[in-house]
């Protein structure tokens, strides 16, 4: 039975205070409980909110309302101790917070612009390296990095928050627990983004892939993350009204805390000024705990988030719930324990330890049944609605975006497996998996998912669906025409790299040759991001239109319902033991309760253990393999003759990080005939123990540099940074001329040696108090060395000075004869004399 | 003391270890999800479908 009785009144105030409207719901309320067969009151009222302003308004327009009373007989479907007389429910009223949905949603356009837009400069870039006429801040090195951070923390982070403030509300049938934390939580991150955009391009980097912001940025991004969103979200879910926690919600859980915990421990750092922090982890250790990060940063900020999300946007589209609710539980617990364990498949045949790499592998292959678990469970639940799909663009997107969700994750295991990765890995093929991933998972879930939000959030129809059809077909297009190309790339790199002509030298000893073989399909790619682009340009344009044709005023529906009681016992009758009467063990019988497994029904209901249960399922996982990699002292064999970096090769180091080679040159020789040939004898553990961060790539677009010290001359580097096809024709390597024009400011390497110091170099008191002369010393000798090379005279105050000083150490001290012990200088001696003349600094 | 425990143990079956924890927990998942009833599944998977409160709320 179901009444309906029509209300009206002017509501003042904020959005969840509707205190007319509460009287009359109120008055009305136990009235309806008091006629016994109706034990539920749903009061639905659409309050209207003035859109010309950008912010939620100070009032609210009531432009319609009505009670809708619904009868049902099933007394035990109201929560324990709340049946009977009316009057013990206490009925609130909630609207949900479209706003900040609107504001997320609105910032994954325009940061999907950006980013993808950064995405074809540097695309660009690769291929015509002289269009930055020099600029240092539009560098390839320094640009990728934008590139990376626009796309997964600015595009798909706000998406994953449209998201998360959308469905959460409506699966906890509740308001975010606070506005305010809300829009901390939007701007925060907004700001985050800005910081990200100048920081980056100025070369400010910790020169790690995906954690390139430097330590402040990064406590903003902790707090932010955890304090204001995670703090938001887990009290909406306490305050929710809706028992079971749906399974989208469970991802999101498992979302917000791990990626908490991987920035955290990967970003541990020891400031040396507002604008540098050394890793606390060196070389084999910081590799491991930041593909720990990378790794989980996939896992967790781009698959997770996006599971919940199709978890519930696809069925909200589809009209249909999730093919097996069973299945997703699986998908779930599946992917949290096992993805945590996969990080090191990013790491097969360098120094880091076998066993860990792995013991990667296994759980990376793993972890292809609970994915494609998850693909099919999407896939499926379009069963019987596939004519829908021809029709709804939006339906389109999720489906192609879950087909690549299911490539990418048949692709990722497949990568992960050693003799695949020998061939794949520093080439083009890990790029074309990472984009079909990003282009079609991420891309195709986001705007399928925006698609379907817009015109539920302006309040009226998309301007054009033709546009969106268009959107539809031009980024498939564009995907394949990104990818196909890169993958061919990939494996001719990978075959040109390895293959040995029959005297068992090299076929293509120039890498530059493998680089020119590729690059018509870089070409391809330029054509295939233009296309992306262009689709999300069509979003844009289509997104402003219908914006512009929203209604004066949005409606906000209202909702009255109870709140959940906190003690609740099920109503539902307990099945019977069959093991009551059994002449068993109580043993058994206890064993078969617990195996009914009502706990974990128990555990799914309450958001704060379950929190902690994810939390400790993933730091378990990680001690398993952390623990091992830290303390076993045989994992990083020392080498006696490795030495810290001398000040002037740290502050070349430095340079080499804010310029962000690594993402064009690796420095980690793997033990394959191939790379032993081109490079020289393979990496070992004990040679990075000083590096941090450490910088072994993932990448070839340049040369391998771990044993680049004395391969060349200091002239030659000289000559390549001013202009590289010179000395090397056909390179893609951008001019550096700016460092053969910048002084070197000496004085400011002193923080970066004393933090280097204090975690663990062991430079001497008088090294640490001459830091600047030092530093002086050598950089005079390789200019001198340049001039009588043939270069330019009085340079030693230049950058490049110190860049050379580092490249000419790379590698070396593997074959350093170690010298006869000198005695310890005192600090009281001039620093000229305290250092054994016999050993140049720029050989130490 | 730490340090001494810390030397003593062998941290080499960790690997082993894990490989098994993982695999217990997994059965385990696995099982409590087979023992879900389809009710309550059902009615789990319908929760997206709609904005508003219904009854029944809980399990």
């Amino acid at each position: 039975m179901e009444l309906v009785a029509p209300l009206s009144g002017f509501l003042c105030g904020e959005a969840t205070q509707f205190p007319e409207l509460a009287s009359e719901a109120s008055a009305l309320a136990p009235y309806l409980l008091g006629w016994r067969p109706i034990n539920r009151v749903v009061l639905q009222v659409k309050a209207a909110v003035p859109t010309h302003d950008a912010t939620f308004p100070p009032f609210f327009l009531l432009a319609s309302s009505m009670a809708t009373v619904t009868a049902n007989d099933q007394h035990d479907a109201v929560p324990n101790g709340d049946s009977g007389s009316g009057g013990e429910l206490q009925m609130e009223q909630f609207s949900y917070d479209d706003t900040i949905v609107r504001m997320f949603a609105a910032a994954t356009i325009l940061w999907g612009l950006v980013g993808t837009l950064a995405g074809l400069i540097v695309a660009v870039l690769l291929i015509l390296p002289e269009l930055t006429a020099g600029l240092p801040w539009l560098s390839f090195g320094r640009l990728r990095p934008l590139h990376t951070n626009a796309a997964i923390f600015a595009f798909a982070g706000n998406a994953i928050f449209a998201a998360i403030y959308y469905s959460t509300q409506r699966l906890c049938k509740t308001r975010m627990w606070s506005d305010t934390l809300s829009h901390l939580h939007f701007w925060g991150w907004q700001l985050v983004i800005v910081l990200a955009a100048v920081t980056l391009p100025l070369g400010i980097t910790q020169g790690k892939e995906y954690a390139e912001l430097e330590w402040p940025i990064d406590i903003l991004i902790a707090v932010v993350w955890l304090f204001v969103f995670g703090g938001n979200f887990l009290m909406t879910l306490i305050n929710r009204r809706e028992r079971h926690m749906y399974v989208a919600l469970w991802f999101y859980i498992a979302t917000i805390v791990t990626v908490a915990l991987l920035h955290v421990f990967n970003n541990l750092v020891l400031p040396a000024g507002w604008f540098k922090g050394y890793s606390v982890y060196a070389g084999v250790q910081d590799a491991f705990m930041q593909w720990w990060y990378g790794h989980n940063a996939v896992a967790f900020f781009l698959t997770t988030p996006f599971l919940g999300l199709m978890y519930y946007f696809l069925p909200k589209a589809a009209e249909r719930p999730v093919f097996s609710y069973r299945l997703s539980i699986i998908h779930f617990w599946s992917l949290v324990f096992i993805y945590i364990w996969a990080g090191p498949h990013h790491l097969h045949y360098t120094a880091l330890p076998e066993w860990a790499s792995t013991l990667g592998m296994l759980f990376s292959v793993m972890l292809w049944m609970p994915s494609w678990g998850g693909m099919i469970n999407g896939l499926l639940t379009l069963r019987g609605a596939w004519h829908k799909v021809a029709a709804d663009p939006v339906l389109k997107f999720f489906v192609v975006g879950i087909t690549f969700y299911g490539m990418a994750t048949f692709e990722g295991p497949m990568l992960s497996i050693k003799a695949i990765n020998a061939l794949s890995h520093y080439t083009d093929w890990t790029i074309a998996h990472v984009h079909s991933g990003a282009l079609g998972w991420n891309g195709f879930m986001t705007f399928g998912m925006l698609y379907w939000l817009l015109p539920r959030l302006f309040q009226t129809k998309m301007w054009s669906e033709k546009l969106v059809s268009w959107h539809f077909w031009t980024g498939t297009i564009a995907i394949l025409l990104y990818i196909i190309p890169i993958y061919a790339a990939g494996l001719m790199q990978g075959l040109m790299w390895r293959d040995l002509d029959e005297t068992g030298n090299l076929t293509y000893p120039e890498l530059i040759e493998t680089i020119q073989a590729i690059i018509p399909l870089w070409w391809l790619r330029v054509v295939g991001g233009l296309l992306y682009v262009a689709g999300v340009c069509m979003l844009s344009m289509n997104a402003v239109m219908t914006w512009l044709a929203r209604p004066a005023e949005y409606e906000v529906p209202v909702y009255t319902a109870p709140r959940l009681t906190k003690h609740y016992d099920e109503q539902v009758p307990p099945s019977k033991d069959e093991l009551a009467d059994a002449p068993v063990l109580d043993v058994a019988k206890k064993l078969n309760i617990w195996a009914r497994m009502d706990w974990h029904r128990r555990w799914e209901r309450l958001p704060v253990r379950f929190t902690v249960i994810t939390t400790i399922a993933v730091v378990v996982a990680t001690l398993f393999e952390l623990i091992p990699t830290f303390l076993i002292r045989s994992n990083v064999p020392t080498i006696a003759t490795v030495q810290p970096y001398t000040p002037l090769e740290l502050a070349g180091r430095h340079i080499y990080v804010s310029e962000g080679c690594y993402n064009c040159h690796s420095q980690m020789i793997r033990p394959i005939v191939a790379e032993t040939i081109r490079y020289g004898e393979y990496s070992k553990a004990g040679e990075f123990i000083y590096d941090r961060p450490f910088q072994w790539g993932s990448r070839r677009i340049g040369p391998d540099l771990a044993r680049e010290g004395g391969k060349q001359s200091s002239f030659w580097h000289w000559r390549h940074f001013e202009n590289p096809t010179e000395v090397s024709e056909g390179s893609v390597m951008p001019a550096y001329a700016h460092l053969l024009a910048d002084d070197l400011n000496f004085k400011a390497i002193q923080p970066h040696v004393m933090a280097a110091y204090h975690l663990g170099a062991p430079y001497s008191d008088a090294e640490l108090e001459q830091v600047e002369k030092l530093a002086r010393r050598q950089a005079e000798e390789i200019a001198a060395e340049i001039v009588q090379q043939g270069g330019p005279a009085a340079m030693h105050e230049k950058q490049a000075i110190a860049l050379i000083a580092y490249l000419q150490r790379l590698g070396t001290d593997l074959f350093r004869t170690e010298e006869p012990e000198v005695a310890e200088p005192t600090i009281e001696v001039d620093v000229a004399d305290a250092l054994p003349e016999e050993e140049p600094l720029a050989q130490r | 003391m730490l340090k001494d425990l810390l030397t003593a143990i062998d941290f080499s079956d960790c690997a082993e270890f894990a490989l098994a924890l993982f695999v217990a927990a997994f059965l385990g998942i696995v099982y409590g999800a087979l023992r879900l009833s389809k009710q309550a599944a059902e009615r789990f998977a319908s929760i997206p479908l709609s904005d508003q409160v219904k009854d029944p709320r809980h399990e």
